[in-house]
């Protein structure tokens, strides 16, 4: 029996789908395996809402897409952050970074009581 | 704007989404394989991790198009079918859009190609009118916004402010390209007007500042592109081709580009003639250079970055310096003290003119406006119309929409449908409105007179047409559908699901707010109708002040053919001899100036009765032979008519001898003897009053039917002037009386055209085109109006009395009368009209002041024409009403109980 895995929280996965391909372009299947072993199987990600969080960051601007060849020797669709995708990431880090202190004083806090 | 552009590519879109999720359930299954997962079940399991593909598709459709685009297009599908399944709905919808767009779109494009459209030219929003505003001291030919040629040279250095300077002028001349010579427009330009505008040759050249350096020296003209198809075939060699302009050898030298035809609309010129010539072209015209002869428009293509009011103020030295220096100059008239104040008071303005510059314009702006704000009424009507039609076909749908709110619809979903489903109808209305508009578009440009429409103004759509008829079409539809679709699911859900088809409160009111609009729209456009009706019917009753039956007018101009003077006046006082000898000719008179084309020869005037007085306006005048007056039926009131006693020795061309019409005895010589008065021309304190006035005329038309002027009238026949109209009254029909004109005017001179053959009725009827135009059209629109409304209270009330069926039942159980029942239907329409009436008065004193000036005989507010337009409008609608309220009350009581 797999440890038990909690739901992605909302609002998270573009960031992570960002992070990912800040480091090299991936297709969708390989977003989704960086994804369960990033997490290490702790965070569930559901795979049916990759796609359409893929298309609405194409549309936004902040990542553009190609068909190449992939690793199979197939065509594949490859995902690639765009300047406007890396400067979102720094933003969204650095907000995560805020809100997950700002929570971390609040609990450290209550502890103190 | 992106969703858009994904919705055109969306097949490309899906493809690629397809090819990107079998990729992924393909790698995943291949992965499960590896780790020993059978085939069937790695597939299952990787399709089910996806959460269904329909699912992830529609998800990234969502992303595609957003929402709202996706539901759109959905409504558009859903409005299809329901147009094909209740067809005569549809039509009716349709039918009423169709008219008000129609008749909105043909209206705009004559606005559009009357006083909108800019000409095709380079930069046109850089083309000023250049005009003189004061007293030029100069005397003058033509239209408006005139000057003098030499003005135009000057312009031309001011090269600060202007990129190039041109003056033009039409002008008609006899024409002849081989055969026999007819008459034809043209107009003569300066040789920067090509230049100025931008135009570039199709073939050959065009004109260039060295074709007007001296004058009478080069004799070449450029034709237009459609005349050199028209006339020449599109010949290739026609340049170098010689032409015949008021019989004078012209050389043609180029055509000019295809789409240029002049800088005035109404008057399309056939060919240019450089200014140089303009002698040739206007015979006897010696007056180019003189600074004190206006005939010419001057226009002007400013620089880059330079407005109106920066040159306007620019050239303001110069203008004030050349006023200086003309004034000193020799031939410069002696004026008075007033007029020399006027004249140095003199400044120059510039108006945008990317429109060029047009009579046509200045003469139909008005009545266009006029009509563009009537349809927009009949369109605003229109759609008041279908928006109750929509409201009554909600009744209809109330369960359906009350069944999709049950299955979780939302208000707002449902009113993007039916706004969806009005826009689609409107659509179609102005898809069927745009392809009869230019059949309206003919009928209207019909009114206008046959010369003037027939070259300058096409029934044709283009870009700029389809584009506002699409744009009228979107509002209207939006106008129409915005009202149901506000009150679209408005009532609970239980309520709408239980009962069956009865109209809410809400929409039943709403249906009334919109018959009351119709009602008030429909009497202003009413009134508008009896206002041009009774506007035109009081010109034709008021006549021009002579008797038109039998009366024929033709013009004869025997300077263009080449006469001098004394020879073409002998010449025209022999055709007159042998017109009145000629057994189909009753009476016959000639004038210098013909009459009712809206033109005269005017001046200011001293008389000197008793005292010395000058006319405080213009004073219209005409030379006229004796039989003149006989010939058209004109009483001679006091003194006597001109005879053999008024014929001046030839060389002397002063008048002796004048007549005067009645008003102008009432205006200068009331209660004196008018007869032995003395008169003479101009105001000025040096004005000689040498001529005697022996008689005095009833009053008839010179200009318009409408004006009521003074009028002087010289002897004709002692002047040498070759050129006049005839005026004939026959004993035969009108074509019977042109055939012998023509053979006597042949055996005078076989190459002398014979101009603006025309029966007086017909002058008359072409002196009165825009008021026709008006009263024809709003009278179209009035009818309509009252129909479309009418028909829209007939079926409020029809529904009205459905809906009262069960209550007027009752009452008539419980002993009220048929009449009691009629009444209680006819009052709710009552008080509809009543409230229509009360919203219409104020507009008809507000729009007035727009229809003011082209009334006559009748004003805006007029008491009688709101009363006669409110009776009819008001037993139209009972007799509308009465239907519904006559069934009501003739329903047995107990059949209304038993209804459901």
């Amino acid at each position: 029996m797999p440890p038990p895995r909690f739901p992605i929280p909302q609002g998270t996965l573009d960031m992570l789908i960002l992070q990912i391909l800040s480091l090299e372009p991936a297709h969708g299947y390989g977003i989704a395996q960086r994804l369960e072993q990033i997490s290490r199987s702790v965070v569930q990600v559901n795979q049916g809402s990759l796609y359409p969080a893929l298309h609405r960051l194409e549309q936004k601007g902040w990542l553009r897409s190609s068909w190449k060849e992939s690793e199979t020797g197939r065509d594949a669709k490859f995902y690639s952050l765009t300047p406007g995708g890396r400067k979102q990431l720094a933003v969204e880090k650095d907000s995560w970074a805020r809100l997950a202190g700002a929570v971390r004083l609040i609990f450290e806090e209550g502890d103190g009581v | 704007m992106r969703q858009i552009w994904n919705w055109l590519r969306r097949h490309d879109l899906e493809d690629s989404l397809d090819r990107e999720l079998q990729y992924h359930l393909d790698r995943r299954v291949s992965d499960l394989m590896g780790t020993g997962v059978p085939e069937a079940e790695a597939r299952r399991q990787a399709r089910l991790e996806l959460g269904g593909l329909t699912l992830v598709r529609e998800e990234v459709r969502d992303v595609w198009f957003t929402r709202w685009l996706r539901d759109f297009a959905a409504d558009f599908r859903l409005t299809g079918r329901s147009f094909l399944r209740g067809p005569s709905f549809s039509a009716v919808i349709v039918l009423s859009l169709a008219l008000g767009i129609g008749a909105t779109t043909a209206i705009y494009s004559l606005v559009d190609q009357v006083i909108l459209r800019a000409l095709p030219i380079r930069q046109p929003e850089r083309l000023v009118l250049i005009d003189w505003q004061g007293d030029q001291v100069a005397s003058g030919f033509g239209t408006w916004n005139l000057m003098s040629y030499p003005i135009c040279r000057d312009l031309q250095l001011q090269d600060q402010f202007f990129d190039g300077v041109l003056c033009r002028a039409a002008a008609n001349v006899n024409l002849s390209t081989g055969g026999e010579s007819r008459p034809a427009a043209v107009e003569i330009v300066s040789g920067t007007y090509f230049s100025t505008l931008g135009i570039r040759p199709a073939l050959g050249r065009v004109l260039s500042p060295e074709d007007d350096q001296t004058p009478e020296a080069s004799p070449v003209v450029v034709l237009a592109y459609d005349f050199w198809k028209a006339q020449f075939s599109g010949a290739p060699d026609v340049v170098g081709r010689k032409i015949l302009i008021n019989r004078h050898p012209m050389t043609v030298v180029g055509v000019a580009a295809r789409a240029f035809h002049g800088v005035d609309v109404g008057q399309t010129p056939v060919l240019w003639v450089p200014a140089s010539m303009s002698s040739q072209a206007i015979p006897g015209f010696q007056d180019m250079l003189d600074r004190r002869t206006r005939w010419m428009q001057i226009l002007g293509h400013l620089r880059e970055g330079i407005t109106p009011e920066k040159a306007q103020a620019g050239l303001q030295p110069w203008f004030k310096s050349m006023l200086e220096e003309d004034s000193r100059r020799a031939g410069f008239p002696r004026i008075g003290a007033a007029r020399r104040r006027r004249y140095f008071e003199s400044t120059l303005t510039l108006k945008p003119a990317p429109q060029g510059h047009s009579a046509l314009r200045r003469a139909l702006s008005e009545p266009l406006w006029v009509l563009l704000a009537a349809t927009a009424l009949l369109l605003c009507l229109a759609c008041l119309n279908v928006a109750g039609l929509f409201l009554a076909r909600g009744l209809a749908r109330e369960r359906e929409i009350g069944t999709r709110l049950a299955l979780g619809a939302s208000r707002g979903r449902i009113a993007r449908q039916l706004l969806a489903d009005a826009i689609l109808y409107s659509l179609a209305g102005g898809l069927l409105g745009v392809a009869l508009s230019p059949f309206a578009m003919r009928s209207l440009i019909a009114f206008l007179p046959q010369d003037v429409a027939a070259t300058s103004l096409q029934s044709t759509l283009d870009a700029r047409l389809l584009l506002f008829a699409f744009v009228v079409s979107v509002v209207s539809g939006l106008a129409s559908g915005l009202a149901p679709a506000l009150t679209a699911g408005r009532e609970s859900l239980v309520t709408s699901l239980r009962a069956r088809g009865t109209l809410t409160f809400g929409a039943m009111r709403l249906r009334k707010v919109m018959v009351t609009g119709q009602i008030a729209f429909s009497l202003l456009l009413l009134i508008g109708a009896m206002l041009f009706a009774r506007t035109l019917a009081g010109l034709l009753a008021k006549g021009p002040g002579f008797a038109t039956t039998s009366l024929v007018a033709f013009s004869l101009d025997t300077s263009r053919n080449g006469y001098s003077p004394a020879d073409g006046s002998r010449l025209m006082h022999r055709i007159q001899d042998e017109i009145t000898a000629s057994a189909m000719c009753q009476a016959s008179g000639m004038t210098r100036f013909p009459l009712l084309t809206g033109g005269s020869w005017n001046n200011g005037m001293t008389i000197q009765a008793g005292q010395r007085i000058t006319t405080d306006r213009e004073v219209n005048m005409n030379a006229v032979t004796p039989e003149f007056f006989s010939a058209l039926g004109i009483p001679v009131l006091a003194g006597r008519n001109f005879d053999q006693r008024d014929s001046r020795p030839s060389g002397d061309d002063s008048y002796r001898t004048a007549m005067v019409n009645e008003t102008f005895v009432k205006r200068y010589l009331a209660g004196q003897n008018p007869i032995g008065a003395h008169v003479g021309f101009g105001t000025g304190p040096d004005a000689k009053t040498s001529i005697e006035v022996v008689g005095v005329v009833a009053d008839s038309s010179y200009r318009d039917l409408r004006e009521e002027s003074e009028q002087a009238f010289f002897p004709y026949f002692q002047t040498n002037v070759g050129s006049g109209t005839f005026y004939v009254k026959v004993r035969s029909t009108p074509e019977a009386a042109f055939q012998s004109i023509r053979a006597i005017v042949q055996r005078a001179d076989p190459s002398l055209p014979i101009l603006s053959y025309r029966t007086m009725t017909e002058q008359i009827g072409r002196s009165l085109k825009s008021e026709r135009m008006l009263a024809a059209l709003s009278e179209a629109f009035g009818a309509l109006a009252l129909l479309l409304s009418l028909v829209g209270l007939y079926g409020v009330m029809s529904f009205m009395v459905t809906e009262r069926t069960r209550e007027i039942g009752i009452r008539m159980a419980l002993g009220a009368t048929g009449a009691s029942t009629v009444w209680l239907v006819l009052r709710d329409a009552l008080v509809m009209v009543a409230v229509g009436w009360a919203i219409a008065l104020p507009c008809v004193h507000w729009l007035g002041r727009l229809v003011e000036s082209q009334l006559f005989g009748v004003t805006a507010t007029d008491f009688t024409t709101i009363a006669q337009a409110t009776l009819l409008l008001a037993s139209a609608a009972i007799g509308a009403a009465f239907i519904p309220a006559y069934r009501a009350a003739s329903a047995n009581p107990i059949d209304a109980l038993r209804l459901d």
